[in-house]
């Protein structure tokens, strides 16, 4: 990865965070002739709560009309009907079912709908439990009524994040990886911001955005703005076996309670089950650990919902950590002193859903604030669509017949689960990917039913045949994560050999 | 269509080139098949023998303790004497449901590889013979941090025996599956350390020899009902928490403690591989998780046949070889009109019984029936089939190792018209 240079570069703008909200305003910035910078911490992309979550493009009925949110999330919705073409990540159209139990949750419902109405919302109906188990024949017998959104999708959030940094990129936007932002550079009277300190050396530029998630707060303290405070909150998950995705066709909701969303079950973008999350305010921001009583949680929730989910065809667990704010509402806001900064924090759920709409604004209100210092100017050569790697799996046996003629690496399975090619994985690594947990967030070799048993000794193979280094060096995800220790037949060699 | 690399035409189509797969087209080309053709999507054939390079293998077959390579050595020297053709590297990845045509079921399916690109594939009869995976960590819902260092034993061994990388430097076994003991004794001889093996069941689930030859001969501490429930470490494996499981069940209060460690090695079961099997249209059973045979491994689909691991998950080698062998001659049989089927009875078994396969009989040929207890029998106990089929005397009964029942075709075909199935079971004395 880059090594750490004293000035890293002049910049117009510098984006602290590549999650969503990061990746989607270096995407719209691209648009112009200004110069980018994305700085991200981590060593895969996304990293965040953009990596951990339910995957969901909320309709937009949730929020309280008037909110930041209830303006985004609608807008955010009809965007990603969109930009998914023009980007090409997955998105399937399944709609979502809020589903209630009972007269009281029935009366929630009601508002729901209403509300949804009031926010702009589109496709809304409220249904029966018949009707509801006449879509979903494994949802519960009790639930008795349920809220129907057409326009509620599912998409692949790994390749949907990366689908918008990759464009960035494309546009001109640079992306440092690895790249911390330790520090704030100011003028002499701090009334402006001059860039960023990293432990990559100094960037320098008269706009930086913070788009750093959890560390949202951390990052403006440093601005000098403490009007708000992040409290983590960490969800857990399961995902299940393929083979058992078609338990259900589309998103379904718990009726919303005081502590939020509740569990949901879900048909994934690439046709798992994955149900989740719980909300656990914590103290640590980077504690990303599944716990026995989360799980557990989790799993009797969405059996609430859909009472047979077999637990023995789980493949995996996580947890992500939200950027909840004690304000409640998304925070936008450019200050005035220092000149030049910007806020975008406590971007949680509906956050993924309202990014898009969120980078339109944050785009405005720079050309409102601060167009005298930096220009917006259409870069003529702006390219809009993109192309993601193509995926086997979803490809008819006519084009596969046709890639593998191509090329041979195209008619290499690396990964039997997720049917895995050998080209995309070397495509991957070419986009960027440099770890295993990256190869995976790009292509999906290790997301499928063996876990990476079979494929990661291949991965490990082509990242190091590819990147010219030692298999020794490979990590899973960055920093000390590495996936061997050493070779074999050590102990027989004289020290002065191993 | 002018991509494809063509179809190929083959009598005896044999999926996945390990010693199940190998047994069978073996098996295949002696009952008289004229083309049979070997898929294999590893480079070699062998499968996962190639990377057992520890010694075990071949004293029922041969008579000899055998490593995985040596074992398999003699098999493929048949294969080629015996004219069995072989596709390496070469991927099924797509079944179709079997069609008729001229009143018999045919199979077909869909196959890649980077030499030769997409072909299709038309066989009288198939043998399925893709053997099983291993369940991973995420499967097991541990909770805790998401760090390297954790791996399935059959994955450290291929990087340990193939690649000649060691996957850690100290390391805890988690479960007591055959491969998991094995390869505790090969982290040890490559100098890694290795702190314990853990046991969520009151019982061993690999071969009590295993346990003698891999770890209390080199020492290595191993505790039965306990649990790993916590991994620690945000980059690398820094430990695990363990905790002692009680009769009820649960974990004991006051039992937790912190083990480091920067391996984890999983051996807490295998997977039959049976996603060709299901796109096929194939019964599966759900105890064994493999498809439904009777005892001339053919499977709910009279083309397709199924044997090794695919089927049920082994103890031994040789018995995979065995079935392999079954499965190829019936297949070729198949293929040329010769299957006759006189009549099939379901097996049915004991509530001690876990596993049963196969699952009807036919009585066709001599054959075995392969079970394993739920739970271990400590003492002497007579295993049977009736009526008036089988019967023998065992020492004990234990749910790591597989208990033959011998059926003869005579005995099978004198049964009485009105006896609707054939019970099998073990009863303790």
């Amino acid at each position: 990865m880059q090594g750490f240079v004293k000035e890293n570069g002049n910049y117009d703008v510098l984006i602290i965070g590549c999650g969503i909200v990061g990746a989607t305003i270096a995407r719209e910035l691209s648009r112009y002739t200004m110069k980018i910078a994305v700085l991200e911490k981590a060593s895969d992309i996304p990293f965040g709560a953009s990596r951990a979550n339910s995957s969901m493009i909320h309709g937009g009925f949730d929020d309280e009309p008037g909110s930041a949110k209830a303006k985004f999330c609608p807008k955010g919705n009809r965007m990603y009907h969109r930009l998914h073409e023009e980007l090409d990540f997955k998105l399937r159209k399944f709609g979502s079912f809020v589903c209630a139990k009972g007269e009281s949750e029935e009366r929630h419902l009601k508002k729901l709908f209403e509300q949804g109405k009031a926010n702009g919302a589109v496709g809304m109906e409220i249904v029966s439990g018949q009707k509801l188990r006449e879509k979903e024949p494994h949802t519960a017998p009790d639930i008795t009524a349920a809220l129907w959104c057409e326009s509620g999708a599912i998409v692949n959030n790994f390749e949907a994040t990366l689908a918008f940094i990759d464009n960035a990129r494309q546009n001109g936007a640079a992306l440092f990886m690895e790249t911390s932002a330790d520090g704030l550079l100011f003028d002499e009277t701090r009334s402006s911001v001059r860039g960023v300190s990293t432990n990559r050396g100094n960037f320098r530029a008269p706009v930086v955005i913070n788009a750093s998630g959890v560390y949202t707060d951390v990052i403006s303290r440093m601005a000098g703005d403490d009007s708000f405070i992040i409290h983590p909150t960490r969800g857990e998950y399961f995902i299940f076996d393929r083979t058992v995705g078609g338990m259900v066709t589309s998103f379904l909701f718990s009726c919303p309670s005081a502590l939020g969303k509740g569990i949901t079950v879900t048909h994934t973008a690439d046709d798992n089950l994955l149900i989740g999350p719980t909300s656990v305010q914590q103290a640590g921001r980077d504690n990303r650990n599944t716990t026995v009583p989360g799980l557990d949680e989790t799993f009797d929730g969405a059996r609430r919902l859909v009472p047979g989910i077999p637990r023995n065809m789980a493949i995996t667990t996580f947890s992500g950590v939200r950027a909840n704010i004690n304000t409640g509402d998304f925070y936008i806001k450019a200050l005035d002193r220092p000149r030049g900064f910007i806020n975008v924090a406590g971007i949680k759920s509906p956050g993924f859903t309202s990014a898009p709409a969120i980078a339109e604004y944050v785009a405005e209100l720079m050309r409102e604030n601060l167009g005298d210092v930096v220009k917006f100017e259409n870069d003529p050569a702006f390219v809009p669509e993109r192309k993601h790697i193509p995926r086997f799996i979803d490809l008819p046996n006519e084009e596969r017949a046709r890639l593998a003629k191509s090329d041979p690496k195209w008619g290499q399975i690396v990964c039997r689960c997720e049917s895995v090619t050998e080209a995309q994985v070397v495509e991957a690594i070419r986009r960027g990917a440099r770890t295993v947990a990256a190869v995976k967030l790009w292509v999906r070799p290790g997301t499928g039913r063996c876990q990476g048993g079979f494929c990661s000794p291949r991965v490990v193979e082509i990242l190091s045949r590819e990147l010219g280094i030692s298999p020794l060096e490979i990590t899973r995800h960055g920093g000390d994560s590495y996936m061997l220790t050493g070779k074999t037949k050590q102990p027989l060699l004289p020290e002065s050999a191993q | 269509m002018s991509d494809y690399a063509g179809i190929r035409e083959v009598d005896v189509a044999v999926i996945g080139g390990g010693p199940a797969g190998i047994a069978a087209a073996i098996a295949a080309r002696k009952e008289g098949a004229l083309k049979v053709v070997v898929f294999e999507r590893d480079w070699e054939a062998g499968g996962i023998l190639q990377q057992c390079i520890h010694p075990g293998f071949g004293l029922h077959m041969f008579g000899l303790e055998l490593t995985g390579p040596e074992y398999m050595d003699r098999y493929l020297k048949q294969a080629y004497e015996a004219g069995v053709e072989f596709a390496l590297n070469t991927m099924v990845f797509q079944m179709d449901p079997p069609a008729e045509t001229d009143g018999r079921k045919t199979a077909s399916f869909w196959i890649m590889s980077p030499k030769t690109g997409i072909e299709k594939v038309h066989a009288k009869s198939v043998v399925l013979a893709m053997g099983c995976r291993e369940r991973p960590a995420g499967a097991l819902g541990i909770a805790g941090s998401r760090p390297a260092g954790v791996y399935t034993a059959g994955t450290a061994q291929r990087f340990v025996n193939m690649e000649g990388c060691m996957p850690g430097k100290k390391a805890v076994i988690m479960g007591t599956g055959d491969i998991g003991l094995i390869m505790a004794r090969r982290m040890m001889l490559e100098g890694a350390e290795v702190v314990a093996v853990f046991e969520i069941m009151p019982w061993v689930s690999g071969l009590r020899r295993n346990v003698a030859q891999c770890l209390d001969d080199f020492g290595i501490p191993y505790y039965l009902e306990h649990s790993v429930c916590e991994l620690h470490g945000k980059d690398r494996l820094e430990g695990i928490s363990v905790v002692k499981i009680g009769k009820d069940r649960r974990p004991v209060d006051g039992t937790l403690r912190f083990v480091g460690c920067d391996t984890l090695l999983l051996a807490v079961g295998l997977i039959p591989e049976n996603e060709l099997s299901r796109m096929a249209g194939v019964e599966i059973s759900p105890l064994t998780n493999g498809p439904v045979v009777n005892d001339f491994l053919q499977t709910s689909a009279d083309c397709i046949f199924a044997s090794g691991n695919v089927v049920v998950v082994y103890d031994l080698v040789d018995f995979v070889s065995e079935a392999g062998e079954r499965a190829g001659s019936s297949a070729a049989l198949y293929a040329m009109g010769k299957l006759s089927k006189p009549r099939e009875l379901p097996i049915e078994t004991t509530p001690n019984i876990r596993v049963v396969s196969p699952q009807k009989l036919c009585g066709g040929r001599d054959t075995t029936v392969f079970v394993r207890v739920a739970e271990p029998i400590e003492g002497r106990c007579r295993l049977f089939a009736e009526p008036g089929i089988f019967s023998q005397t065992l020492r004990y009964a234990r749910p790591g190792e597989m208990n033959e029942v011998k059926i003869s075709a005579e005995k099978f075909r004198a049964l009485p018209e009105t006896e609707k199935c054939v019970r099998i079971g073990i009863e303790a004395f």
